[in-house]
């Protein structure tokens, strides 16, 4: 469990997220919704560790997030943000590597070199792991880069406890590689990972999502455990846009379309 | 090419032409000593052959000249490659070096300050730290340098790549004309000295300077052969570094300290000698990988035997006569680093080689 209390942190003197609580449960798919501006990027900043709130707390289960040492949390803490660039090439394999240096010293171990081979299976990229990573394609790339967390957060054998955040992973992808990265991401909660995801399609999110945060003006609009608690109300008031849920007969499924 | 070898068979390949390079920059010049009587010199260094008064010059110039020159050329060569290297790393960029970046002119200026000044009341604080003056003045002069740059061109974590050029340009000129001035003002020898030390020189090397240099970058590599993981990572970003474990600011701060400091006291000793920095992290890249945990390690290899060739040459050229180190890098370098800064142009920088 990843608990916020209280946080709150300002830049410039403006005020970017106030006194926010927040619960983002174990084994589950938790979203963290929001305009633009609303601070999602910032909380999700804070809840990794990165960033020291002004006042309040991060806890990770029963301990401070600032009592746990940086190479123990990235151990069990693995952040993918929008799809990246590399300055210099490296083959796929490498860049994956990454992801298992918190775990190694000098050289990799056997089993952190079995790792890299099993995330790049476990994304669909066998094939191209000794391709250069800049020759990829936007959506190949974004890939590589989730089989490098999943590598950072691999499940150990004693079971415990791992986090994945997602801070808009899907951005600049085109609908393929959108489902697929969230189907990976959703495969993990059944190995005892924590999923939280900042995304920004709304449809995506509710179809995938578990628990809800919605977050407006830096303060926490809604809460919610379930994606029929996310209302019409609530949407059009947040987003500022009208809100119509459509389905499709054949299929029973239903999205929401927005307008102005 | 390369590419198919391991990294241990390119380091063993490496030190070969390493050692190739050593025994022909110690053999030529204007001494030319044969391998037979080098082999004869170090046997009666060590007591296992009779001393022949015959050769009691040679054996002068070889102890004395050539083999602290050999020295000091080779660990330069290593401390400039393993700069670059860090540099580029550090910046995430393939065209930082040393010389770009204000580290060499800076570290120049603060040399110069100790030549000149010295004796004069203005810098009587330096008296106490003795000979130790010129190595201290130099780092404190090329780390306020590469800081400056550094801070400059970064901003929320990443590197602005034209800005950092424009404030290497501003931070080069300014540590030039305090140099440039230093010599105006001068006594005459003096002038001389920092005018061929603009360009770089391993004329004036001996044994206390070469062991100084070789002494520095043996404690600096401890530390920066460390860094080839976090540097990796950083090619992420530096978010995605400190996500990693790695506290991005603990690094930068020790990369900066341990970088100027070999640079610095190089410099100190040898003057400013660009290009090398940039064109040995870039040859090893396409020659082989850009992983960094390769790329220290090589290109302390390569920056050495670079050198040495580059050093022999400089010695043949215009012989009896020697020309300034600088020239021979400025002129290889300079078109390769253009070449570099036109292909980032073309593909942008995800497309360094692809």
């Amino acid at each position: 469990m990843v608990e916020l209390r209280g946080v709150s942190w300002r830049a410039g003197g403006r005020p970017i997220l106030d006194n926010i609580d927040a619960i983002f449960a174990p084994g589950r798919f938790n979203v963290i919704l929001g305009p633009n501006g609303a601070g999602k990027s910032t909380l999700l900043r804070i809840a990794t560790g990165l960033l020291v709130p002004d006042t309040g707390t991060v806890r990770y289960g029963d301990r401070d997030v600032r009592q746990i040492a940086a190479g123990e949390l990235a151990r069990q803490r693995a952040v993918l943000s929008q799809r990246m660039e590399l300055a210099f090439p490296l083959p796929v394999d490498d860049v994956v590597l990454i992801g298992r240096y918190p775990h190694f010293g000098r050289s990799p171990s056997r089993h952190d070199r079995d790792v890299v081979a099993q995330a790049l299976d476990l994304v669909g990229m066998t094939g191209q792991r000794s391709q250069t990573y800049s020759t990829l394609s936007g959506g190949e790339q974004q890939k590589v880069q989730l089989a490098r967390v999943l590598a950072q957060t691999w499940p150990t054998a004693d079971g415990s406890a791992t986090w994945l955040f997602l801070d808009e992973p899907t951005t600049s992808l085109d609908v393929h590689y959108q489902i697929h990265l969230l189907d990976v991401a959703r495969g993990l909660l059944t190995s005892g990972c924590t999923v939280i995801a900042v995304l920004h399609d709304l449809n995506m999110a509710l179809r995938y999502g578990d628990n809800f945060l919605v977050l407006d003006g830096g303060r926490v609009a809604a809460a919610a455990d379930h994606r029929d608690a996310i209302s019409r109300e609530l949407i059009e008031r947040v987003f500022r846009v009208h809100a119509e849920r459509i389905g499709d007969p054949v299929t029973g499924g239903t999205a929401w379309q927005f307008s102005l | 090419m390369l590419s198919r070898l391991t990294f241990r068979q390119v380091y063993l390949l490496l030190a070969v032409a390493l050692a190739g390079a050593v025994v022909m920059s110690a053999a030529i010049g204007d001494f030319i000593f044969t391998p037979r009587a080098m082999v004869r010199f170090v046997g009666q260094a060590l007591h296992l052959v009779p001393l022949t008064a015959a050769d009691a010059l040679d054996r002068n110039v070889f102890f004395k000249l050539r083999l602290p020159r050999v020295l000091l050329g080779t660990v330069t060569g290593a401390v400039l490659g393993v700069s670059g290297t860090l540099m580029q790393g550090l910046f995430r960029n393939p065209i930082v070096e040393p010389g770009l970046a204000g580290t060499s002119a800076g570290a120049a200026f603060g040399a110069a300050l100790v030549f000149v000044l010295g004796g004069h009341a203005t810098l009587a604080f330096t008296a106490p730290l003795g000979s130790a003056a010129v190595p201290v003045l130099a780092f404190a002069g090329g780390f306020a340098a590469t800081v400056l740059v550094y801070r400059v061109s970064t901003s929320f974590g990443k590197v602005n790549v034209f800005t950092m050029l424009l404030a290497g340009i501003a931070v080069n000129a300014v540590c030039a004309a305090g140099t440039g001035f230093l010599s105006y003002i001068a006594r005459d020898p003096q002038a001389r000295n920092i005018t061929f030390w603009n360009l770089g020189t391993f004329t004036t090397a001996d044994w206390p300077g070469a062991l100084l240099v070789t002494a520095t970058f043996l404690i600096c590599c401890v530390f920066a052969f460390r860094y080839g993981k976090a540097l990796n990572a950083l090619m992420l970003g530096e978010d995605e570094a400190a996500y990693t474990g790695l506290d991005p600011r603990r690094f930068t701060w020790g990369l900066l300290v341990v970088n100027t400091l070999m640079v610095a006291v190089a410099t100190a000793m040898v003057g400013v000698i660009a290009f090398i920095g940039l064109v040995v992290p870039h040859l090893l890249r396409m020659l082989r990988s850009s992983d960094y945990t390769f790329l220290l390690p090589a290109s302390a290899l390569l920056g050495a035997v670079l050198m040495e060739v580059i050093d022999t040459v400089a010695r043949l050229v215009i012989a009896p006569a020697e020309l300034p180190i600088g020239i021979i890098t400025a002129v290889v370098g300079a078109p390769i680093f253009i070449w570099i800064l036109m292909r980032q142009q073309r593909r942008g920088a995800a497309g360094y080689f692809g």
